[in-house]
């Protein structure tokens, strides 16, 4: 809508309803105003869009019902608790991986030299080293499974209670 | 004036606050801000759908989606733009998903919960006049298409800048004219149609 020629009665006419929204830039509100103080048609016209666009700024406002605001409210907390569980759930699971390992890890050498002596470090059958490998992460994770239910239970019963 | 701009910009940054404590986590936070765009953002939803079950599902929709992705909000942006552009996704998807065919159809009347914001006129006749005028503008804006009623809200009701009616509408600034204009003529033509100018003047 920019023009560097100056604007015709026609164009300024095509530009009432914006100015009555007070959407114009200013140089063309400029010769908006310009022109209304020349022009009585314009004027009128420009009256009639000034008071729709009033009437609109007056329109009533409906509101949501307080019966709504309390059920978004409930929503909301309700929606926070599980995100909180959600993440802290996701917390004891990555401990638990990370606990299981290190303890398979780190505890692996005491069970071989507790079950095996200190023989067991020279011994060259990897086989059976690695089916007790297998066996002993097993045991691991069997028990971080139970304690990780046993959480999940524990955090189900909280919620029911709550 | 200096009043007026002062109360927006405790408005502003009590929002800020709001904002920076929700993305913390504060559950509070959100009440906050449900109490304070409650209304204009029910509204919004309303001109937009005009249906008031489905405005107050996609109200309370729009609410846990805030609640979900108030992390991903940069706060250097206007929140009420961010807010009105989450319930606008919500309420486009529904538009296209359940009712496309009805983009045009005119306000059923007698909406409920609507109520009177504070009035200017002296006497109960002109309370009735004016309620009269504002049920028929209410009912010719209903009649517009989503798009022409959307802009009108945006600019008329939310008092937005074209600018941030642009951040909303994730349209440029020209599309927001000539949406603006547009439905302009189109509520008078309608207004024009259903009777004489002194009746909603």
């Amino acid at each position: 809508m920019k023009d560097h020629k100056k604007p015709d009665h026609d164009t300024l006419r095509g530009w009432l309803s914006l100015a009555a929204a007070g959407a114009l830039e200013p140089e063309e509100q400029a010769e908006v105003d310009r022109h209304l103080g020349a022009c009585e048609e314009c004027a009128a016209e420009f009256e009639r869009w000034r008071v729709l666009a009033s009437g609109l700024k007056r329109l009533p406002t409906p509101q949501p019902s307080a019966a709504l605001v309390e059920r978004v409210r409930a929503s909301i907390v309700a929606a926070t608790a599980a995100q909180a569980e959600k993440r802290w759930n996701q917390g004891v699971l990555i401990f638990l991986v990370l606990f299981s390992w290190t303890l398979t890890l780190a505890g692996w050498p005491i069970v071989r030299l507790a079950t095996h002596g200190v023989s067991s470090w020279l011994e060259v059958g990897f086989t059976k080293a690695w089916m007790d490998l297998i066996g002993y992460t097993a045991l691991g994770w069997l028990t971080a499974g139970v304690a990780a239910m046993v959480l999940t239970w524990q955090k189900r019963r909280e919620r029911r209670l709550a | 004036m200096a009043g007026i701009a002062e109360a927006s910009w405790e408005g502003r940054v009590g929002v800020d606050a709001d904002v920076a404590r929700l993305r913390k986590g504060d559950p509070e936070a959100l009440g906050a801000l449900l109490e304070r765009y409650q209304n204009r953002l029910y509204r919004y939803l309303l001109r937009l759908v005009r249906e008031p079950a489905t405005a107050e599902d996609l109200f309370q929709q729009t609410w846990l989606r805030v609640a979900e992705q108030v992390k991903k909000y940069d706060p250097r942006r206007n929140f009420d733009a961010w807010l009105f552009t989450v319930a606008r996704n919500l309420a486009i998807d529904h538009l296209r998903r359940y009712r496309p065919e009805s983009l045009d159809e005119p306000l059923p009347s007698g909406e409920s919960r609507e109520e009177q914001i504070p009035s200017v006129a002296e006497t109960a006749l002109e309370r009735v006049i004016l309620q009269e005028r504002a049920a028929r503008l209410t009912d010719a804006m209903g009649s517009l298409p989503a798009v022409y009623r959307e802009v009108l809200t945006l600019r008329f009701e939310e008092e937005m800048k074209l600018e941030e009616i642009a951040v909303v509408l994730d349209a440029p600034l020209s599309t927001v004219k000539t949406r603006l204009r547009r439905s302009l003529e189109g509520l008078r033509r309608k207004l024009e149609s259903q009777g004489p100018a002194e009746d909603w003047r």
